[in-house]
């Protein structure tokens, strides 16, 4: 990790950016949002230790409470750069899961290391790297958000000249002044994402980003997190919104019951469940005649006719036979779309009993 | 030196003191206490007690003002100290301060910090102000009594502030936080002197004690209660206050082992002491 400040051509201010040997950092001056970049030298990278390539590293997690096991055993990694998707059914794990991360819990046994720091014995050092959303967002109601956001910025020894920028760019500006407690969900949400953003983080841990926002703001969110990752940093990210994950997400680690049951990219894990594609025909019309002479053709999982479409659940090798098939029944096809399995496909099945 | 108070001032358990008092100054029942505590004071001289009429100096004042400190303090601590761990656990503000680059040991002695810091505030405001206002109306005070009457209420505002705390630290739920520190106000004030009375009636010094010639194991016992070192280190600096109860009761003559130093010591011993326990406890705690 080397800590650089650089300074902005236009209007001079000083930032401090933290990054890795030969890693490009995009910047935005926090006072007049003037755009660059910086490299930072490749010199120091023979100093490197190997495990620095990764960015939060879990081994052998265990947690129980009153003795029930609420994570057993788990263990992943999220690599430097990278966007992991976090994914389980409700009481899976997850937020055990990322508090004993943040050392907000303490683990009966396993390793936890951010950038090579264990939590346990350097958690101080360790947690310099991060910032954090969590899932029930909560700030000092009797404070302005400038004022939150200020004690944030000196614990974490960034300047408070970031703060201000960064709540306007999360969309409440106006309420700069004005005392969180009477802010809504979605507003207290926006200032959440602004405190994790504090810094440039290197790495960046959100526990359910989208709750309580409005469409823009989920879109605001998504962005800022596909920001940081052009920016450098690690994103570790749990979500309900399956669509919103598939969207953003480079891997995923999917727990069920305690128990991490998959981790790998999206691409790789359908791959693994051998799902099938689905092939979406729109008909001028459709009847009895087409749907059957599809279904009886090898390959075919599944028909389902909805209005004049045909939602064709088949291997790949059988895509033309249907399109003949149809156009034999009397079909007359107006467009074809092919539809990978979605997340939520693959979710389901990694987490069926 | 500039360096030095660069150095203080990035410190995590003085950036969490500060967030304290700013979070608690602006609860505005934190300033209508200390508006409380200087118009009673100045209204306790002014009117005077049941046996004297007019203005009454700072000395008089204070032993006027005891029994009210000795219910008021202890509210007022226990009020600031009973939420402040599990409040921010219930509201979900902990699990943010944690995931920051600090320890759980600059957490509590930041919190601590802060909080007594206001405690002192207001009890320093409250008081200095009505004696200035007494010194005024009244020649020849002496501030030095009065200024020993602040350090020692302060001393035992802070113990009931570390109980609190340390009670802050054992509870998952605010409500019953709020329980524990009204139990520890009766515990202190109403069922501890019971106790102790209790004990010397066993002990067949009861008649020796209304006679005003308590044995010394009874004064021993009577330290257990923070009040009773309290009320002797007050005692034993002001001697006014024993013009102001020498009608009403024979004067207690303490045993030649309660000194000052004795009474500051067992004092600060409950702050450490207590201070100590919460982060003992808070360390261990799964948020």
């Amino acid at each position: 990790m080397i800590s650089k400040t650089v300074k902005c051509p236009k209007c001079g201010h000083e930032t401090t950016i933290n990054g890795e040997p030969g890693e490009r950092v995009i910047l935005a001056c926090p006072k007049c949002n003037t755009k660059g970049k910086y490299v930072f030298p490749e010199r120091h990278k023979q100093v490197m230790k190997t495990g620095e390539s990764i960015a939060i590293e879990v081994n052998k997690l265990v947690k129980s409470f009153n003795g029930l096991r609420a994570v057993d055993n788990v263990s992943f990694n999220v690599r430097k750069g990278e966007i992991f998707g976090f994914l389980g059914p409700n009481g899976a794990g997850k937020t055990t899961t990322i508090k004993s991360i943040l050392g907000l819990i303490h683990a009966n046994s396993g390793e936890i290391k951010i950038r090579g720091y264990d939590i346990k014995l350097n958690g101080k050092e360790a947690k310099k790297y991060v910032g954090f959303l969590p899932e029930r967002v909560a700030f000092y109601d009797n404070l302005t958000a400038l004022q939150n956001l200020h004690f944030y910025a000196e614990m974490k020894n960034v300047p408070k000249s970031e703060c201000k920028p960064l709540i306007g760019e999360m969309g409440i500006g106006d309420a700069v002044n004005k005392k969180v407690g009477e802010f809504s969900k979605g507003m207290q949400q926006r200032l959440g994402m602004a405190r994790a953003l504090l810094g440039n983080p290197p790495i960046l841990i959100l526990d359910e980003p989208s709750g309580g926002l409005d469409p823009r703001g989920v879109a605001l969110i998504r962005n800022k997190i596909k920001e940081m990752k052009e920016k450098g940093s690690s994103v570790f990210v749990s979500s309900h919104i399956l669509a919103e994950i598939q969207e953003v997400c480079d891997r995923v680690g999917i727990i069920n019951k305690g128990v991490i049951v998959a981790e790998d990219t999206v691409d790789n894990l359908r791959s693994k469940l051998n799902l099938k594609p689905k092939l979406v025909l729109e008909l001028e019309k459709t009847n009895e005649k087409i749907v059957k002479s599809v279904q009886n053709l090898d390959g075919v999982e599944n028909v389902e006719s909805i209005g004049v479409m045909l939602h064709v659940v088949c291997d790949q090798k059988a895509k033309s036979k249907i399109i003949v098939a149809v156009e034999k029944a009397g079909g007359n096809i107006v467009n074809i779309q092919t539809m990978e399995p979605s997340l939520e496909e693959v979710f389901m099945k990694f987490t069926e009993d | 030196m500039n360096e030095l108070i660069k150095n203080i001032l990035k410190n995590p358990v003085f950036i969490i003191a500060k967030k304290e008092v700013m979070d608690t100054v602006r609860n505005l029942w934190i300033i209508f206490m200390t508006i409380i505590f200087a118009a009673l004071t100045v209204a306790m001289s002014a009117l005077g007690a049941y046996y004297f009429e007019g203005w009454q100096d700072l000395g008089m004042t204070i032993a006027l003002m005891m029994g009210v400190v000795q219910l008021l303090v202890p509210i007022i601590a226990l009020m600031l100290g009973y939420a402040a761990i599990v409040g921010e656990i219930a509201k979900g503000s902990m699990n943010m301060m944690i995931s920051l680059p600090t320890s759980r040991l600059e957490i509590v002695f930041g919190k601590i910090l802060g909080l007594g810091s206001v405690l002192s505030f207001t009890i320093l405001v409250g008081f200095g102000s009505a004696g200035i206002v007494i010194g005024i109306m009244v020649p020849d005070v002496n501030y030095i009594q009065y200024l020993i009457f602040i350090g020692a209420t302060m001393l035992v505002g802070l113990v009931y502030l570390n109980v609190a705390f340390f009670f802050s630290t054992l509870f998952k739920k605010r409500s019953t936080a709020l329980g524990g520190a009204i139990f520890l106000w009766f515990f202190f004030n109403m069922i501890l002197p019971v106790i102790l009375t209790g004990i010397a009636f066993a002990g067949a010094a009861f008649s020796d004690i209304a006679a005003g010639n308590a044995p010394d194991w009874y004064y021993l016992v009577q330290l257990i209660n923070p009040m009773s070192a309290y009320s002797a280190l007050v005692t034993l600096n002001i001697g006014s206050i024993s013009i102001a109860t020498a009608s009403t009761a024979p004067q207690l003559q303490y045993p030649s082992f309660y000194t000052s130093g004795l009474m500051v010591l067992i004092l600060l011993i409950w702050i450490v002491g207590f201070s100590l326990l919460s982060y003992w406890r808070f360390s261990r705690k799964d948020i």
